[in-house]
């Protein structure tokens, strides 16, 4: 379980509160999505659920995050990074740039912890076929397009093995194949009981795979209810996110008098 | 004793390796800027009785021309002998054995994230130098509008990549690169028995000269 209970944050350097008063709590094999306008805070919601912020970006925390019952201040990043995984939205800015292949890439993060090599293996080959793509295994991550590189990016995490993970937009630079084979491996992913948490903006994503949806405004918690109820908030526009295709198909149809037959926008 | 190491040891192991046309001319690309000013300053400005010709008021020597020669040699194999090193050994694989040897890891990864920005930055370059010369930059034609139109990538070159190193540290920490204590890493250089002997007798090598060298019994540059 990841359980953030009133947590406030703001950088170093700013008197400005990013995130206000925030209470989340994600249960195991749980999937919240998170959704906001930019600016609204959902990366910096990653980085404080992850327990980067404040242990490595520094900045000021009230309130705490948990995992499984067990609060994350004061733990050294590296103990960090096999309780929480984070996924960043750019692939490029998380390619070590210190490896020849993909399976080096991916097992780079269990090698740093130490691990047998025959546990990196076991682990990093694990990640690749959760993905599918272990047929990249031999390729050079600097020679990937933006798609590969970001499955290459969230099995690098998962084969990390963390109690739970966090993406910040992990399909922003995936093509539509790419978002649904990401979106399959989170749903494997919290089959095994991790707790997820995904911000992104592509609410369809969201919309077939979380169970429950948060929203954003200014670092304040707005909206928190099950994913059907969230998307189809009238709220939600007003916030800037746009409602999945399915909402607006069904409101596109009401507002011309039509009825949709149950299940056919879904 | 310079031309020695280049043709006993340099040439050879290039020709073995089959980069020998490639090494003399990266290394004649690389000794070159510095042989021409050492070649004109030494000429020129070197006090001999020997004199060859005159240009205005400065003497070219024979003293010169000998002092020129020995230096752009030993310029010449230094450069030969960085250059094989570099034509023949993956840097990854280098680094990678010198974690092995001992090397921190984190010493390791700024080594080899030093040799791999390269690539990544022409890249990053040659991305923004599209960018710019799809809104009317002139990358191209003389050699003045070349270096004028090299003037707008580096700022933003300069700056993506700052940008990026806090977001890249984060990307490392979440991967527990901060970690203390031994990696055990997935593999390794073969090291055979014939490559200790070399490097055990280049070392030796070594000694003898710098022996050799205090004791008087080579000779030092004029």
């Amino acid at each position: 379980m990841l359980e953030l209970v009133d947590v406030s944050y703001r950088y170093p350097g700013y008197a400005r509160l990013v995130l206000r008063d925030l209470n989340l709590r994600i249960d195991d094999g749980e999937i919240v999505g998170l959704v906001g306008a930019n600016e609204s805070g959902k990366s910096t919601l990653c980085l404080v659920a992850s327990g980067l912020a404040p242990a490595s970006v520094g900045g000021v925390l009230k309130g705490s995050v948990m995992v499984d019952g067990a609060p994350l201040a004061g733990r050294p990043t590296h103990e960090l990074a096999a309780l929480v995984g984070l996924v960043f939205q750019s692939p490029n800015t998380q390619r070590s740039g210190v490896t020849g292949t993909v399976f080096e890439e991916v097992a780079l993060g269990p090698v740093n912890l130490g691990l047998p090599v025959a546990e990196t293996l076991a682990r990093t080959r694990e990640a690749l076929a959760l993905l599918r793509i272990a047929d990249l295994a031999d390729r050079n991550p600097a020679e990937l397009s933006g798609g590969q590189a970001q499955l290459v990016a969230i099995a690098s995490i998962l084969a990390m093995r963390p109690r739970h993970l966090v993406l910040d937009e992990p399909t922003a630079q995936l093509d539509p194949e790419g978002t649904r084979l990401v979106g399959e491996a989170l749903r494997a992913l919290a089959g095994t009981g991790t707790a997820l948490l995904i911000a992104e903006h592509k609410t369809d994503l969201l919309d077939g795979l979380c169970q429950r949806v948060v929203a954003l405004e200014a670092g304040a918690m707005v909206l928190d209810g099950p994913a059907a109820e969230t998307l189809g908030s009238p709220k939600l526009e007003a916030l800037g996110v746009e409602p999945p295709s399915a909402v607006r198909l069904r409101r596109a149809a009401a507002e011309r008098g039509l009825t949709l037959p149950a299940g056919a926008a879904a | 004793m310079p031309l020695a190491v280049l043709l006993v040891g340099v040439l050879p192991s290039a020709l073995a390796a089959g980069i020998l046309p490639r090494l003399v001319r990266l290394a004649g690309a690389l000794s070159l800027p510095i042989g021409i000013s050492v070649a004109l300053v030494s000429i020129f400005t070197r006090a001999g009785e020997t004199v060859l010709f005159q240009i205005g008021p400065f003497d070219a020597t024979l003293e010169g021309v000998d002092f020129a020669a020995q230096i752009i040699v030993r310029l010449f194999v230094l450069a030969a002998a960085l250059t094989l090193f570099g034509l023949t050994t993956e840097p990854r694989a280098f680094v990678v054995d010198l974690e092995r040897r001992g090397l921190p890891p984190r010493l390791a990864f700024a080594a080899a994230a030093t040799l791999e920005a390269i690539p990544t930055m022409i890249e990053r370059a040659l991305a923004i130098q599209s960018a710019q010369r799809a809104r009317g930059l002139d990358t191209e034609g003389s050699l003045r509008a070349r270096v004028r139109g090299v003037m707008p990538l580096v700022g933003p070159v300069i700056l993506s990549s700052l940008t990026e190193v806090e977001e890249r540290s984060l990307a490392l920490e979440v991967r527990a690169f901060g970690r203390p204590g031994r990696r055990h890493l997935l593999w390794w250089l073969s090291d055979s028995p014939s490559q200790r002997l070399v490097r055990w007798a280049l070392l030796a090598g070594l000694v003898v000269l710098f022996a050799g060298r205090a004791a008087g019994a080579l000779p030092a540059l004029p």
